[in-house]
């Protein structure tokens, strides 16, 4: 086969497995988008409805406005305010991601520049992560109802600021180690003091890698489902805990409300990503990608 | 009083020997020029100097005083580094004050000496550039710029000119030099280019496995090398090292060797026989068309490099001997030609089975 | 100069400068001023949560004793019942199958992508956002999401019933033997993302010379693929492989919110068994017990892990070594 023959059968190839992909990675978002602006006569129809006609804001006047008037059938809705929901999760997961940031990084410059940390630990420090919170939560629970951080906003920052630490330390560290040494050592040799070598030197030169690990933390903190599901009960809610309730309620499967729901959910979230998508690699490959 | 001295300096890095006992004392205004290969423990040293590495024993002083426990920015000196270092994300004009705002110059005074720093190395014109516009040749006078601005006592530049090519290292050799006149200042410069080495120094030092193997001017260091690797080391092309022995013949001192024979100077005469090294530089070898000299020998290559012509000999080893010819006088010689070589008595030099010259 | 016999060790005896000692005691200040606080943060908050863990699962104690210090002590009972309780097997059979099966596909698939797309062609970009979609919704939003597509009469269905012709109904959601796969199929299309994302980026930091070198020493791109890329690559597989199985393992909120381990346990994976024990049967010791256990377990597929994903980052940088700058 001729070199240009074979590139094409390649390049179609190519081509099709992609777009084959492509639309099941997206269909489903369709789906849910699609819903949210569907008539509830249209939720469960048969055969389905793919395209919402005619669409309607009603979900979303219901589910985010708390719109008595739009629930259209007997399926209607005890209001939970997502809206105060949604601020809660934006207050800890916005917090709770700082402070994992700011310690993160000043932790991540120790261990670049001085070892504070060995590699062992630095392995054990994202393993971490990896036990299942479901084996600590029910302790935890009891733990923090004894300390009266049940039920708290302070309660979950903290855990979460603690579980994502790790995150935070292994990708500022990464890019820690770009900045070169000779930098530092040369704003050194010409006399400045080690705190003004990091702030004036090597912070703003990870600026825009400290503002891709805040957002790729922040995504973890706003998804985060089963610490959130226990730790809070009726004071504070987050996004997914939430949603999660409109399914437990015995008002049955109100689609077209959940994904009003889930849409607002998520599409802060898809745009983070999508902004920081190139810093995406970076976070994931905790050293086993060389640059 | 600028004057470096390192005393023992000795550096491991657990069983690893970097630098080994070394000793040196550099003088006030002086242009010493650290060279060898790679690994010899150069850039060690410098760092030592520096601050950035702490000697496993031994002192440095400056100016008389001890600086072992001095940090890098209290030792009063000024470095420019291999990769030039610039802070990337301040302009040129901020990068080259930084020093001055880290000794508290007023703003005023500290526009003026950026200014007639960039003047001097001839940079004005990028003051307000990143120094990702800059090219490797201007970002390295950037580079030259921040430490000159300081006024340190003493330069150190880790070998500054690697990453450039041909043309620009020419160029910023020139600099080098030509600040060097002027400010008359120590430069203390680590290459492991022999080039650069024989150009800019008023001394060298060749290292080789962390230790000083010669220290001396370039005119000594080229025609008075102590040791088969000296030799070796400078010179352009490489000096012809012939492995061979000495033996006695027709009354007197004979170098032997697969491909040659050569009749030695008299001084050599005392000389025990045994295996030697003869070593002879390319422009020592005088070569003429036809029969007599020292040696026969068939011609196997001709390089006409315009200004001198260079050719290769077969001399029974794995190395060619190579001959330096001025002009293209010789240009038109045949491969296979047999030619006459001699070898200038007085510029013939032995070495013996350590690496060590055979002085007399 | 001369080189003299070996000089003794007393003539090196290494002096520590006074700038190594105050360098130490920075980096001393700096230990307990930053990172004791925060180690002592984690300590309050975890030592006790595993003592309490701890305390349970010696003590039977439900939410009707009262205080916690009034539950009876039953030493290893609880322990043995867990082990011999075989809905407990079935749920760490399960759980492995989930976390493997899903691992797997993840893999496979974002393999496949990966190598189909390291190198640059048109509309790549455009791809790139499609495929990292999955991964930035929240897995809540991913379950409901699949079960108003996995619906019986729901639009998967129909789709495949359209396009293949043949009447294709499966009972995504409420067919017992079904349901584990429902499951992993969500969190294939959720996670894939992940592997896609840095087997990519190990992909592509592969460098381009050994490869060409093979092209032009005649090996077949399949050839290339087994001798040189894969051998490069096998550090990012590895944490490919092992991130994503550890959190599979984990994985609570799709099973939960879409199933609750039903129909019947079909869907039980150790995280929703011990989540059923603990908060709706209110069985807490049995539940820390349980908890105990799958924390030894999964500390020691952790450690075998950090141990291997070390292993691979040492052959890497060995691979990559930077010339020695120390010259």
């Amino acid at each position: 086969m001729t070199k240009s023959r074979r590139g094409l059968v390649t390049t179609i190839f190519r081509y099709v497995v992609l777009t084959l992909w492509a639309v099941v990675a997206f269909f489903p978002i369709y789906w849910i988008i699609a819903t949210s602006f569907k008539i509830d006569t249209q939720w469960f129809a048969w055969p389905p409805v793919y395209f919402p006609d005619p669409p309607t804001l009603a979900n979303y006047l219901n589910v985010w406005l708390g719109a008595e008037q739009y629930a259209q059938t007997q399926y209607a809705i005890s209001s939970q305010k997502p809206l105060i929901s949604l601020m809660n999760s934006a207050i800890i997961a916005t917090t709770s991601t700082f402070l994992a940031v700011t310690f993160g990084s000043v932790i991540a410059y120790g261990v670049s520049r001085y070892r504070i940390l060995s590699d062992v630990r630095m392995f054990q420090l994202l393993m971490l992560r990896m036990i299942p919170p479901i084996v600590v939560v029910a302790p935890l629970s009891l733990y923090y109802s004894a300390l009266g951080l049940l039920d708290s906003m302070l309660g979950l920052i903290l855990i979460y600021f603690l579980t994502t630490l790790p995150y935070a330390v292994w990708m500022t560290k990464s890019f820690i180690d770009e900045v070169p040494r000779e930098v530092e050592q040369a704003a050194e040799i010409l006399g400045a003091s080690r705190w003004r070598t990091v702030f004036e030197i090597v912070l703003p030169l990870i600026r825009s890698g400290l503002v891709a690990t805040f957002l790729f933390i922040l995504i973890l903190t706003w998804s985060e489902y089963l610490l959130a599901l226990i730790i809070t009960k009726t004071q504070v809610t987050t996004l997914p805990v939430e949603l999660s309730k409109y399914q437990g309620s015995t008002e049955g499967r109100v689609y077209g409300r959940q994904a009003a729901l889930a849409v607002g959910i998520t599409i802060p979230l898809m745009i983070v990503g999508l902004v920081i998508r190139k810093h995406l690699a970076r976070g994931f490959s905790f050293g086993m990608v060389r640059r | 009083m600028a004057r470096i001295e390192l005393d023992r300096l000795h550096k491991t890095y657990g069983p690893v020997i970097a630098v080994k006992d070394l000793s040196i004392a550099i003088e006030d205004g002086e242009f010493v020029v650290f060279v060898g290969p790679s690994g010899c423990g150069k850039t060690t040293t410098l760092r030592m100097i520096a601050g950035f590495e702490d000697p496993t024993s031994g002192e440095i002083r400056i100016g008389g005083q001890i600086v072992n426990d001095l940090e890098p920015r209290d030792r009063g000196l000024g470095m420019v580094f291999q990769s030039h270092a610039l802070f990337p994300h301040k302009t040129v004009a901020q990068n080259i004050e930084f020093g001055l705002r880290m000794k508290r110059v007023p703003a005023a005074e500290r526009a003026r000496r950026v200014g007639e720093v960039a003047a001097m190395v001839r940079i004005a014109h990028l003051l307000d550039k990143m120094p990702a516009q800059c090219s490797g040749g201007e970002s390295q006078r950037v580079a030259l710029a921040r430490t000159l601005v300081t006024n340190p006592s003493t330069f150190l530049l880790d070998e500054p000119l690697s990453s450039l090519d041909a043309k620009l290292r020419r160029e910023l050799r020139a600099e080098c030099d030509r600040l060097h006149e002027e400010l008359k200042r120590t430069f203390i410069f680590v290459t492991h280019d022999q080039e650069e080495a024989m150009t800019l120094a008023d001394r060298i030092a060749v290292m080789r496995a962390g230790e000083i193997e010669q220290v001396g001017s370039p005119m000594e260091i080229y025609s008075n090398p102590v040791s088969y690797f000296v030799a070796d080391f400078f010179g352009s092309p490489s000096m012809n090292l012939i492995a061979g022995a000495l033996v006695h013949e027709d009354g007197g001192p004979r170098f032997r060797s697969a491909g040659l024979s050569v009749r030695l100077p008299d001084i050599y005469t005392t000389l025990r026989p045994g295996p030697v090294t003869l070593g002879i530089r390319p422009e020592h070898v005088g070569v003429r068309p036809g029969v007599g000299g020292d040696v026969e020998l068939p011609v196997r290559l001709i390089e006409p490099l315009g200004k001198d012509t260079l050719l290769y000999f077969n001399d029974g080893t794995d190395r060619a001997l190579v001959a330096v010819s001025e002009g293209l006088a010789l240009a038109g010689l045949k491969s296979g030609e047999r030619v006459a070589l001699t070898f200038a008595p007085n510029r013939i030099f032995l070495f013996g089975p350590d690496g060590k010259r055979i002085r007399l | 100069m001369t080189t003299a016999a070996v000089p003794s060790a007393e003539a090196h005896a290494p002096r520590t400068s006074t700038r190594e000692s105050s360098r130490r005691r920075a980096m001393q200040r700096f230990r307990w001023s930053i990172l004791g606080p925060l180690i002592a943060l984690i300590a309050v908050v975890l030592l006790p949560v595993l003592f309490l863990q701890l305390y349970f699962s010696l003590h039977q104690w439900t939410v009707y004793l009262g205080t916690w210090w009034d539950a009876e002590w039953v030493g290893l009972d609880l322990f043995k019942d867990v082990l011999t309780d075989p809905r407990f097997g079935w749920a760490v059979v399960r759980s492995l199958i989930f976390a493997t099966g899903s691992t797997l596909g993840c893999f496979l698939i974002g393999f496949a992508l990966a190598y189909l797309m390291y190198k640059p062609f048109r509309g790549q970009a455009l791809y790139y956002i499609i495929f990292i979609l999955p991964m930035l919704t929240v897995p809540v939003v991913v379950a409901y999401t699949g079960e108003m597509l996995l619906y019986q009469s729901g639009p998967i269905n129909d789709l495949i019933t359209r396009l293949s012709g043949v009447e294709f109904k499966p009972q995504w959601l409420t067919n017992p033997n079904i349901a584990l796969a429902t499951v992993m199929l969500l969190e294939i299309w959720n996670w894939t993302p992940f592997s896609f994302i840095i087997m990519l980026a190990g992909l592509a930091a592969i460098p381009k010379e050994p490869i060409e070198a093979a092209q032009i020493l005649g090996a077949s791109k399949w050839r290339i693929f087994w001798e040189v890329q894969l051998p490069l690559l096998r550090p990012v597989i590895f944490l490919a492989l092992v991130l994503r199985f550890l959190e599979a393992m984990a994985e609570f909120p799709k099973t939960w919110a879409l199933f609750q381990g039903g129909p019947g346990t079909a869907t039980e994976t150790l995280p929703v068994y011990i989540f059923l024990t603990t908060w709706q049967y209110f069985e807490i010791s049995k539940g820390a017990a349980m908890s105990y256990l799958v924390m030894m377990l999964m500390i020691v597929i952790v450690l075998t892990a950090i141990a291997l994903l070390r292993r691979e980052k040492r052959t890497l940088d060995a691979m990559y070594a930077q010339r020695q700058t120390e010259t």
